[in-house]
């Protein structure tokens, strides 16, 4: 058996939310996330993926306790982080990081890009002015934008390059493990891959560890070295990400692989279909809560509530008959580009790489 | 096919009040009876502004169209006055948009909403029109459809409401359907279930449709034909699998180069540099030149003309395509 380093774990977490109390009767419970045990490795990147509603964002706010738990622990290099207090966790903050989706609303607009940038260092009172300057500008050139936007503020910028600065942001405490909520997919492809360019580079540069949070599977074949795949609040699948790809052992995913979009044409579609929609994570089904859409289910399903299990090496599923079931992973088209056409894209990428990462232009 | 197309889009320019140049600059398409062209581009491409045009929904001032002609079956639907207009719209062409929430009625039971789209258009009575909202509802597969008739779109999931929206676009039977993202705020497992429900029933009604997405994905699996849109210009169009397997503009390579794929390896994903010129102030030459690899002088200074591509309907606007003729001649 492998040991791994372990940087952030979680036993039994758990969080609830409370729904609205009927005028009769006991207010429902949300059990948004529902017994998770979670280990972060140490300088991976480990990705989350599910559907909305199955509990992903909520999950990644705890690791970082930017929301306390209902329920469990959330383990930072040795430290239970679940019930620290306010004081502490403040100082902890530096190590943990986090990147959200929408850049903007997480930007105060009053401030400038160079104060914005600056504010968690002033926080953790890190060195004089000047120091703080130097390393500013060493960040902006990290992610890629000219020292020239310091004085500039946030609604000057498009969406990617205020994911830049939020990334800056969130990096310039020199963090340990910085949690991305679907840190590029409110961006455009060609600004998403500079950006997921930027974050890889980071993470080797600094020796970060990485949890993405993403509903985007090719982003997540891209980035990831391990999966965790979500559903109603529990992980269903885990693996390392080229073997869950390719060889899923939770029908769920499987489903979720069959209905990526393939920008190819002739690609294979898979006849797994998933049918009908998410349950409410109000009134959760019995036994597996993936046991209404899933083809599969039989009757222990609707029954027993399948726990999370060795399948083989480094690989989890929350399945009843994840041994049994043979289910189709990702298939291309199998169809190659005309060596023409592949000439082509060499072209692209060889001339594309020789400009610099990005422009010094700024939008309006 | 000598049959004239259904939709014959040429030269259409949409401009900003008080700019200099066109946002959408001389788009011409055209689409025929049944056939689904994707129009596809990146944010600001001006995809959606093309739509709105074709409507006639497009927000004048401060936008207006400075151009062109959309002839669909003997009218002009840029200049069709709005009366008439709105007799197209509903019935001949039908709408769907990204996010169903914002338009569908929160207060109109769905089964009124499609029955009021149905009687706006046609002599049916209230009782045949909520008949044939049962059909639709039916038709696009909503489990449960007659106690459905008499829901409120917040009782929905976005799926189901996606679904009445399909359901309100193909009640009368459009010759066309203009669709604006519509899977885009789906997730993926129920955007793979409304996208084959939409073929379906365009296999059944032989409805024309343009489909108007960001993602590649979408585009490879609904498309007949596709248009490639950049800052306001078609930079690329043709048959889906002479875009996919023969793509000629460098924005066309570089789009597709960028999306990480599904086959795995770990290498940097190849970019395009730098973002998108704003709306207002649009270069003068070639608008990708800014971004290009392989853009020079001519480029920046001269919009490109558009050529053929092969010998099919495959045009591409770009001075260097094909890009290997410009190393050889290097």
């Amino acid at each position: 058996m492998i040991r791994h380093d372990i940087i952030l774990e979680t036993q039994a977490l758990q969080k609830r939310f409370a729904g609205r109390k009927p005028f009769f009767g006991e207010a429902k419970v949300v059990r948004a996330v529902d017994g998770i045990n979670l280990k972060v490795r140490r300088g991976e990147t480990l990705a989350i993926v599910g559907e909305s509603g199955c509990g992903k964002s909520t999950l990644a706010r705890l690791l970082v306790r930017l929301m306390p738990p209902s329920d469990g622990t959330v383990v930072y290099e040795g430290r239970n982080i679940a019930n620290i207090a306010p004081e502490e966790m403040r100082h902890l903050r530096r190590d943990l990081q986090f990147i959200f989706q929408d850049p903007f609303s997480s930007l105060n607009p009053r401030m400038t890009i160079g104060a914005l940038i600056e504010e968690p260092l002033r926080v953790h009172k890190f060195g004089t002015k000047q120091d703080r300057r130097v390393k500013v500008a060493e960040m902006l050139a990290r992610v890629g934008l000219p020292a020239s936007v310091i004085d500039r503020y946030p609604h000057e910028f498009s969406g990617g390059q205020r994911q830049r600065i939020g990334i800056a942001r969130a990096l310039i405490t020199g963090p340990k493990v910085v949690i991305g909520d679907e840190p590029v997919s409110a961006l455009d492809v060609s600004i998403q891959a500079q950006v997921i360019n930027i974050l890889q580079d980071l993470k080797d540069d600094l020796g970060l560890t990485l949890v993405i949070i993403a509903h985007d599977l090719a982003v997540v074949r891209h980035m990831a070295d391990r999966v965790a795949v979500m559903y109603l609040g529990e992980i269903v699948e885990q693996g390392p990400v080229a073997d869950l790809f390719a060889n899923p052992k939770h029908p769920y995913t499987a489903a979720l692989i069959a209905a990526i979009p393939v920008a190819e044409i002739g690609a294979r579609h898979a006849a797994t279909k998933l049918e009908g929609d998410p349950p409410n994570p109000i009134d959760l089904p019995t036994g597996c809560r993936f046991h209404p859409r899933c083809q599969h289910a039989t009757q222990i399903c609707q029954t027993n509530r399948p726990a999370l299990d060795g399948t083989g090496p480094d690989r989890w599923a929350a399945c009843h008959h994840a041994n049994t079931l043979s289910l189709q992973g990702y298939i291309g088209s199998g169809h190659s580009r005309s060596p023409t056409t592949q000439a082509r894209f060499d072209l692209y990428r060889a001339a594309s790489a020789v400009l610099p990462p990005q422009d010094q232009k700024t939008t309006t | 096919m000598t049959e004239a197309p259904l939709l014959d889009v040429a030269g259409l320019s949409i401009r900003i009040d008080g700019t200099a140049r066109d946002l959408v600059s001389d788009l011409s398409f055209t689409l025929n009876k049944g056939e689904t062209l994707c129009i596809v581009g990146e944010s600001g491409c001006g995809k959606s502004l093309t739509a709105l045009a074709l409507m006639g929904l497009l927000a004048t001032p401060p936008l207006r169209v400075t151009g062109g002609t959309a002839r669909f079956r003997g009218d002009d639907l840029l200049t069709l006055p709005p009366a008439q207009m709105r007799k197209l719209r509903g019935d001949r062409i039908g709408m769907i948009f990204q996010e169903p929430m914002t338009s569908l009625n929160p207060a109109l039971k769905i089964g009124d909403q499609i029955a009021e789209a149905v009687r706006r258009h046609t002599e049916l009575s209230e009782a045949d029109a909520r008949a044939h909202a049962l059909e639709m509802l039916r038709r696009v597969r909503i489990p449960a459809p007659e106690t459905r008739l008499d829901v409120y779109p917040h009782n929905l999931s976005g799926g189901m409401r996606q679904r009445v929206m399909i359901a309100i676009a193909l009640a009368n039977t459009p010759d066309l359907v203009l669709a604006d993202e519509p899977t885009t705020a789906l997730d993926v497992t129920i955007q793979a279930q409304v996208l084959e429900l939409m073929r379906n029933l365009q296999r059944d009604t032989g409805t024309a449709m343009i489909l108007i997405t960001h993602d590649l994905g979408v585009v490879a699996e609904m498309a007949d034909h596709v248009a490639v849109m950049y800052a306001g210009q078609m930079v690329e169009t043709g048959p889906v699998a002479a875009i996919f397997d023969d793509p000629q503009h460098p924005y066309t390579i570089g789009l597709m180069s960028s999306m990480p794929g599904l086959d795995g390896g770990s290498d940097r994903l190849v970019t395009i540099p730098g973002v998108v010129p704003p709306a207002r102030d649009m270069p003068g030459g070639c608008r990708f030149a800014a971004r290009c690899p392989f853009a020079d002088a001519q480029c920046a200074q001269v919009p490109p003309t558009t050529s053929a591509a092969g010998n099919t309907s495959h045009r591409v606007a770009c001075w260097k395509a094909p890009l290997e003729q410009q190393e050889d001649a290097a």
